[in-house]
């Protein structure tokens, strides 16, 4: 059994599991957001009316408002403060940062667990080695808030071996959009993808946070990487609790093993209407961005803000353009701010927001006009999203975000560096 | 389970940004419902009736899992969704608060906006009755299939945890 199977197995306490099983599984952690968790706790409330059984498990956290602009939005933090009380489950209020981030940074997602989450980029806790998945509102207020529970369809797996180095400029995360673009979106419906290989190896904790990350568009259940030292260092750094660290059998067998080489890649851009619509820069450089943003589950990183840090060195930001800079964690901004990144790209023009998920669907801020368009580190760039549907967004990585938001149009980083 | 209506056609890689439009996930459902899909098709909202077909290319409902979007379509009375294949959250919410779904692969080729589906869930048989031409359904899962008859996931969760 590969990692997934042998995690699922345990999980519905029985021996061995194969693609295609209906399997009900115990659920070690729920994660919410403010926005998912308010509808399903309208759900657990009105429609399940029983006790929630394990609330240590439950982890709400609000990131789609770091502060509510309407009162609508405040009278959903309202309610949703009210249900955490009430059901005593874990609650990170207005301005800890972007659900995953703090859901990892507060020890919530440990290798060989089950994770679930309303969110649908909940698979980028496989980073850790876990079984990490998005399902929907019935199945947290109907299964696992009463019963600890959920079903799960084992998956079918497929290899991701993924090799080479990056050539300057060019960072993990234009890998992750050119690869969005390779499987295609729906590409890997329904399967869990173990992304593995020397690239994969070499790369630092967050960086390989970028892989399970891009998972859902193409489809996927799941996305893992399965643990090392590496993982199991950071991993220690951000809990002391006990887990089991589970490992695929070297024999297990995939359904097919799917190769890349990043050697030849160049920066890469996702444009608009869909993730999958992915261009090099150059084929897209010299479009006007009024608004570029490092944030979301994908940016806000602390290495986003070193690459933006390097562009922006003796330069900046231009004139016509706003650059929101996101810390994803509160964790980020503290060691932003050791690192003088606060206060680097404060003078270089940057505006600092507080952790959040930032212009994520524009509750916090971020709504567009018709005629405006933003490059950002964010997941995706659905019409309909930030304000007006006619409005463009482009997702790119930290370096190129940062060259755009000084040339105040879409811009090669390799040129700044 | 049956269902039999007008066939609204859409395209591939729907997400469900463009079912339910991200700022009007609070609203209430009449409003809500003003604006299902209206960007793909400003017609739908207006003209839906209950028991019409929804016909959809490859991976529909991609993007956000939570079930609001399901529960919209649900909400559009619509008979059933069918499409080339769905985005996973998608198909899995739509069992779970009762929607009925098919995946069809194949079907866009064969059907054109305006036609007249009958459909019978369970057996996956789907009838354009404007063309006359029949096809067949990928086989939905027995476990899928008994949620749907329950109402629902909440509907048998206890049987599902065992503690019924
Ligand atoms: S895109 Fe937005 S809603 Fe979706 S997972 Fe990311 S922060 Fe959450």
């Amino acid at each position: 059994m590969n990692m997934i199977e042998k995690i699922l197995a345990r999980a519905s306490g029985q021996k061995a599991v194969e693609p295609g099983d209906v399997v009900v599984a115990n659920v070690d952690c729920l994660l919410l957001h403010d926005l998912s968790g308010y509808l399903t706790g309208r759900v657990f409330d009105k429609e399940v009316r029983r006790p929630m059984r394990y609330p240590e498990r439950v982890v709400m956290i609000f990131d789609h408002h770091f502060c509510p602009p309407t009162e609508e939005g405040a009278l959903v933090l309202e309610e949703n403060r009210a249900f955490a009380r009430r059901h005593r489950i874990n609650l990170f209020d207005c301005g800890n940062g972007n659900t995953h981030h703090v859901a990892f940074w507060n020890g919530f997602s440990r290798p060989g667990t089950v994770i679930v989450g309303s969110d649908s980029h909940t698979p980028i806790h496989g980073t850790v080695g876990c079984f990490a998945t998005g399902i929907g509102n019935d199945s947290h207020a109907g299964t696992v808030m009463p019963f600890g529970k959920a079903w799960f369809r084992v998956p079918e797996t497929i290899q991701v071996r993924l090799s080479g180095t990056h050539k300057a400029g060019v960072t993990p995360r234009d890998a992750a959009l050119w690869l969005t673009a390779q499987i295609g979106e729906g590409g890997a419906i329904y399967k869990s993808l173990e992304f593995c290989g020397p690239y994969i190896e070499q790369l630092g904790f967050w960086d390989r946070w970028l892989f399970p990350h891009i998972v859902v568009d193409l489809g996927a259940k799941c996305g893992y990487i399965e643990p090392d030292e590496k993982t199991l260092s950071v991993v220690r750094t951000v809990t002391d609790k006990p887990f089991d660290v589970v490992h695929g059998d070297a024999d297990r067998k995939f359904e097919a093993t799917w190769e890349w080489d990043f050697s030849a890649l160049e920066p890469q851009v996702a444009c608009p209407p869909t993730v999958g619509n992915v261009r090099t820069v150059g084929e897209v450089a010299g479009a006007h961005v009024q608004w570029a943003e490092l944030g979301g589950h994908g940016g806000g990183r602390l290495e986003d803000f070193r690459m933006a840090a390097q562009i922006l060195k003796g330069r900046h930001v231009h004139r016509d353009t706003r650059f929101n800079l996101v810390p994803s964690s509160r964790a980020v901004f503290t060691q932003a701010v050791r690192e003088g990144l606060v206060e680097m790209l404060h003078e270089a023009g940057g505006t600092w927001f507080p952790p959040s998920t930032g212009s994520n669907q524009a509750y916090n801020m971020g709504a567009m006009t018709a005629n405006e368009s933003m490059i950002s580190t964010h997941a995706r760039n659905f019409p309909g999203r930030n304000g007006n549907p006619e409005a463009k967004m482009y997702l790119a990585s930290a370096l190129t975000v940062a060259a755009s938001a000084v040339a105040g149009k879409i811009a090669d980083p390799r040129s700044f560096l | 389970m049956q269902a039999r209506g007008r066939c609204w056609k859409f395209g591939d890689n729907i997400p469900t940004d463009r079912i339910v439009r991200s700022d009007l996930i609070f609203r209430p459902w009449p409003e809500i419902l003003q604006h299902v899909l209206e960007t793909c098709n400003p017609e739908f909202p207006k003209k839906v009736q209950a028991g019409d077909i929804v016909v959809a290319g490859k991976h529909f409902g991609q993007s956000s899992g939570r079930a609001i979007a399901a529960k919209a379509m649900k909400n559009t009375k619509v008979g059933c969704i069918i499409a080339e294949s769905f985005a996973r959250t998608f198909y899995r919410n739509g069992f779970e608060i009762g929607m009925p779904i098919l995946e069809c692969p194949g079907i866009t080729d064969q059907v054109s906006d305006g036609d007249v589906l009958s459909v019978d869930i369970e057996s996956g048989t789907i009838v354009n009755e404007t063309t006359g031409r029949e096809l067949k359904a990928k086989p939905t899962p027995p476990f899928l299939l008994d949620m749907l008859k329950a109402g629902g996931l909440i509907a048998m969760a206890d049987r599902l945890a065992g503690e019924a």
